[in-house]
Order: C-alpha cells, then structure tokens, then sequence
C-alpha cells in the first residue's frame, strides 16, 4: 500500500487552487471554487475529538446535530474558529469545502440503535 | 502543646534558615548538583526532583496542623485561556511559573509580589488553528535563566533576575507542521531538553536538547525516524508516524541517561484489525512511538527503550514524563504510568521487572505479562463501529500529570480513571497540505464503564508490587498532579475546584479548601523566609477537562474554561 499522496495531492491541490482564487476576489473577479473533500470522513480525521459521534452528541463542542444556528454562522465559526474552543479552519478549508461541511451537519441524523 | 508547637516551628525555622542561607550562597548557579541535592526548600525541576518523586521533604505542614492551612496569597495570569496548567517552580524563594500563551511570572514566594512577567509574541494565526493550545505546563530553570517552549514551536531563555530574554530558538516549523510546545522542559548538565507534540499530527516528533548557555541546538532524536526503527513502519509511513514526547521526562546522574516517554502513533486508531503487522494505516510496531527512550544526555542516542504498546492503537501514549526511580533491596527500579491506566516497572535500563493496573476497568488488552511486558489478548479495531464501548476513554486511565511517591511511607500516591468510549473507527487520509491536520481515525463518545459509573480514585500504592493499602474515590476524576510530604501528608487538587489533604498512612482527609476553579496541573511546597508553602495552579479548560461539562454537568456547567489563578496556601497560625 503506497501513502494516500494522491487523497493527499487533491486535497493540497483543491486548497491550492483556493489561494489564487481568493486573490481573484480581491481584485473583483469572483472564481468558481470546487471541493475534493471527504466530508464523511473529515470529523474522524479532524472534527471528532470535539464534536462527538460525528457531530451527533455533545462533546468538547457542541452538537451539530438540529443545530439552530444559521449558515453564515456555521461558516464563521469554521474560517474564523473562537479562542480557546475552537480552531480556525479557513487557511485549510475554501468555500466549497465549507459549504459541503454545512450540507453534511444538515444531514446529520441520529445512529441506528 | 501550643508551646511545643512553637518550639517545633522554630527548630524547623532555624534549620529552614540555614538551609535558606546555604541555597542563598548558591543562587547564582543552577546545575545539575544542586537539582540533584533537592534542597527541600526549592522545586528546582517540573517533577521535584530528577527521579521524579514529586514529593516535599518539608514537615512544617503536617497531619496535626494543616487543619490550620489557609490561603496566603493568590496571582491571577489573565488570559488563561483553556486554564492553567503548569507546575510551578521555586529557587531561592522566588517562584516562577508559566500560564496560557506560555506566559512567564517571577514572583515573591513568600509575599506574592510580581517581580517581573514576559510575555511572548507568539504566531496568533498560527495559535488560531491549533487545537492542542494554547497552554502551556511549565518551565525549566538552570543557569541563571528560565526556558519555557512555545506553541509555535521555539525554546526561549529568560534571565532569572530580570524575565529578559536570553535567546530564543526556533526548533519546528510550527507554521507548517501546526505542532508545538506545551510541556516543560528538563535541565540536564548545560542543556536544555524539550519534546514536541507529534502523536495526533501526521509529522515525526522530535525530542530536541539546546545549549543552556547560547541556545543552539544540541541533538535531536526523531521518535518515528531513528534509522533503526523505519523497518517497523510499512509503506514509509514513519514519514508521517507522529509520535513525539510532550512531557519533561527524569534524568538517572549514575548513568547519565535521560528517561522520556513518547507519543503515540498517527492515526490514534487503525483499521487494520488483526492484521497490523501488515496491512492498515501504520503496518508494523511503530518504534518508538508509545515507548520509554533511554538517550544518552550528551549525545541524544539511544541506549535502551521498552515499546509499552507496541503498534498502538488505542492512543494510551507513553508521554506520561514520570519515571519514579528508586532502589530496593540492591535494585534499582523506574516505575513508569503508561496512559492506559497500567504501570510498568523497569530496572534502571527498561527491561521490564513488573507491570500492573491502577485501573479497573480496562479491556484495549486483557492483560499485560508481568514478566515479560507483552500485550496478552490485544484489541485491534477493523473499520466500523465497535460493539463494546473501549476501556479506558482516550483521556486515559492516568492523566498525563504525576502521582508522588513518599519515601517516608514507600507508597506511591496515583490516581486512576474509570471512563470508556463509545468508539467508530473511521479509514481516514492524512492532512498535510496546506498544513498539518488532526489525523484521529475515529469518531467517539465518551461513556461509563459497563455496568458501572465513570469515576476517579486516589491510590496509595507499593510502587513495585502495586499492592494497594488504601483508596479513595473522587465523583469525577481528577486530573491534576498529587503531592506528598515528609509531614505525613498527601495533597489531591481535584476538578471540582477542591484541594483536599489526606493522612498519608491512613488516607483519611484531614483538609479541604475550594478554589473555585478545576485543577488540572501541578501542586508543590517550598519554604521562604523559613516558612513553608503549598502552591496550586487552578483553572480548567483543555482536551481532557473540556469533557467535563457535558459529561457530568453541575458545577462544570458554569465552570469558566479561560480562567486560573495560582493559589498558595501556608499556617495561618
């Protein structure tokens, strides 16, 4: 089994191709932005020592599960982090990946017993 | 009686003194000697002392008075963001001690007056998106200076007398790797050892030594990439095998051998089930993560090592950086807490003498042989939901913070965790572009043992046999350092936010006091001015204490999580 370098290179080049993106931005040219994230497995990866079972329970974080929050303050949360409870995630994630993270917590439905 | 007790007091003050005035002739110079002498009324190293006894000799303090024990004075960091969770420590009367953002304070041991404070500019964008930060357990002293780590991946020198710096290295690309410092450093006969965080992160984690004088690295030794383990991670994935030693280890002057504990491997959970020699995310044993190193102080080479959990799959790390030495019978011994909740004990060069639970609940193994420290009836996960929760919860069945061993008693006072996890494992991808990621392989919740309630318990133990002479039970585990002392005493700062004080032979509490904030870092004693003092960091907050209040709700509930205090108490009579 090699290294997952191609999971590995998608990923990098989806955050690559996030950074000259926004560079557009700036100069008022929006540019369409595309995910290659593994949304299903990023909460084992990264998300789920905070925000237990997937998203599902409370835990370190809170549930996302039914969360009444708002989208515009889901995709805050996960660019800007809050101090000391979580983590910034919008050098690593672009628009698309969040809005797949969003679509994802809106998706989340209890386990099967 | 009241004037036996001054007579008492005034004995023990005269001999405080002179030790006062002897240390005082020595306070320009800290060397290995003189942390090696253990003056009680010093804490010249994270641990009390190089064999890690976390114990005072003072008996001012003792089973008859503490009942008198009262607040003398408290410091307030600010910005404690995730609470404190330091080990203090105090040379000449001087108490120093780190909080959050690996902030410095110098102060008067015995009046609390704030002598100097360093504040470093820390990478904030990079602190931003770390999620193991940004506390900060503690600082080193030697030479004059003060060392403390950074989260952003440097060692800093300060000057003892004035908190300014004296060199500042960068040792990670933190930026990059998004790993740090968060635990203390060990002073070692001219340098400055340090370990980085590493068993969460795809990275290799490094144990680094500097010069204590120009602050120039020394050595390195990687905890995934030494030549002579890479054969034990198939596919190359040492690359990227995590590992690292993010607690300050003990140091053995007979052989001028430093003893550190590593992380575990990345990803904290496999997949490969029974078939990890071969197959999964790491295939192999994954040396030297999860191990106890022997590195020779000078060179960082490895002399000798004892894999706790070969191919570690349950994140029980061998960080824990306690290594109780002591000698019985002719023998010498390191009584080592791995955070699975079992205790190996080694001879002085890690070849394994006996191992023992501190826990009772437990099933990632269903055994560990005594005589040999092979893993018996081992659990490897395969994809998917686990049908039986995982003993002990990934926050271990020890926390990373230090018992005390009394060598007034031979016990070792250590607390224990009962908790489990509800446990999916998860194949997960490794992060690292545009920077390193969290690699956790799972998702989970944090559940009671079967049949049972999560609690904790203080044990008095025979650190050889684990022979247990009495126990106490906590509704919570707690999850700071326990001290004992020469006066009959053993201190247990709990997450409730009460520091309770225990008769060391009998375990019966003689005295409590509430903080109000959880505990979850270190408790020493020392003597100013020939009186002696008990200081505890409180303040919650952090990977294990942010659990608390969903988990057990009351008083957590509402306990801050960016707050501390460092509280010290002496006699007030």
């Amino acid at each position: 089994m090699m290294f997952r370098y191609l999971s590995l290179a998608t990923v990098a080049l989806s955050i690559a191709s996030v950074l000259p993106a926004m560079a557009q931005q700036v100069a008022g040219t929006p540019a369409a932005e595309t995910s290659h994230l593994d949304v299903d497995q990023l909460f084992a990866t990264t998300c789920g020592w905070c925000h237990s079972d997937g998203g599902r329970v409370a835990g370190k974080g809170p549930q996302l599960m039914n969360t009444k929050r708002s989208d515009d303050f889901i995709r805050n949360r996960i660019k800007h982090g809050k101090e000391g409870a979580m983590p910034a995630f919008g050098s690593t994630f672009n628009d698309a990946d969040i809005d797949k993270i969003i679509h994802y917590i809106r998706s989340l439905k209890p386990d099967q017993p | 009686m009241k004037q036996k007790q001054r007579k008492a007091a005034l004995s023990l003050a005269v001999a405080m003194g002179a030790a006062l005035t002897a240390s005082g002739a020595m306070a320009q110079t800290i060397d290995t000697k003189r942390i090696e002498a253990n003056n009680p009324n010093d804490w010249l190293t994270y641990h009390g002392s190089y064999n890690s006894y976390h114990y005072s000799g003072l008996t001012q303090i003792n089973t008859k008075n503490v009942k008198n024990l009262s607040v003398a004075w408290i410091h307030i960091p600010g910005h404690s963001t995730r609470g404190l969770q330091s080990m203090p420590l105090v040379a000449d009367g001087i108490l120093y001690y780190t909080g959050s953002y690996s902030r410095v304070f110098a102060i008067d041991g015995a009046t609390g007056g704030v002598m100097w404070s360093y504040f470093p500019e820390l990478d904030d964008a990079l602190v931003s998106r770390q999620t193991h930060s940004p506390y900060n357990r503690g600082a080193a002293l030697g030479e004059g200076k003060v060392f403390v780590g950074t989260v952003d991946g440097r060692l800093i020198a300060l000057d003892m007398k004035t908190g300014k710096p004296a060199w500042d290295t960068k040792l990670i690309d933190s930026q990059k790797l998004t790993v740090g410092f968060t635990g203390a450093p060990l002073y070692v006969n001219g340098e400055v050892v340090i370990g980085s965080q590493g068993g969460e992160w795809p990275v290799q984690g490094k144990i680094y030594a500097v010069d204590a004088a120009t602050g120039k690295k020394k050595w390195e030794f990687n905890t995934t990439g030494d030549d002579s383990a890479k054969s034990t991670w198939g596919n190359d994935t040492w690359r990227i095998g995590g590992g690292g030693g993010w607690m300050p280890g003990g140091y053995d002057a007979k052989t001028n051998t430093i003893w550190w504990g590593t992380s575990n491997p990345d990803p904290l959970y496999d997949w490969a089930g029974a078939n990890w020699k071969t197959d999964g995310a790491r295939p192999g044993d994954n040396r030297y993560t999860t191990s106890v190193l022997g590195l020779d102080a000078e060179t960082g080479k490895l002399k000798f090592y004892h894999q706790e959990l070969p191919h570690d799959t349950w994140d029980f790390d061998s960080a824990p950086g306690e290594f109780v030495m002591l000698q019985r019978g002719g023998q010498d011994y390191v009584v080592h807490p791995n955070k699975s909740g079992f205790i190996f004990v080694y001879d002085d060069s890690a070849h394994v003498k006996n191992v023992w639970p501190i826990v009772h609940n437990y099933n990632f193994v269903k055994n560990i042989d005594p005589k040999t420290g092979e893993l018996i009836g081992r659990r490897d996960f395969t994809a998917g939901k686990q049908g039986e929760v995982l003993c002990p919860h990934i926050s271990g069945g020890v926390s990373w913070n230090s018992g005390s061993y009394n060598p007034k008693t031979g016990l070792y006072y250590k607390l224990g965790q009962e908790w489990c996890m509800k446990l999916e494992v998860v194949k997960t991808t490794p992060v690292t572009e545009p920077q390193v990621q969290l690699n956790i392989g799972a998702n989970f919740q944090i559940a009671p043992p079967p049949g049972g309630t999560i609690y904790g318990h203080l044990d008095a133990r025979d650190p050889i046999t684990g022979n247990k002479k009495w126990e106490v039970k906590f509704p919570e585990p707690p999850m700071a350092s326990v001290m004992s002392t020469a006066g009959d005493l053993v201190f247990v700062p709990d997450s409730r936010g009460i520091v309770h004080a225990f008769d060391a032979t009998s375990g019966k509490e003689l005295w409590t006091h509430n903080d109000g904030l959880g505990h979850q870092g270190g408790i020493i004693s020392y003597a100013a001015g020939g009186k002696q003092y008990v200081a505890v960091t409180s303040g919650f907050g952090g990977m294990v204490s942010d659990d608390f209040a969903p988990a057990f709700g009351g008083v957590y509930k509402s306990m801050p999580r960016d707050d501390g205090a460092l509280v010290v108490y002496s006699l007030s009579k």
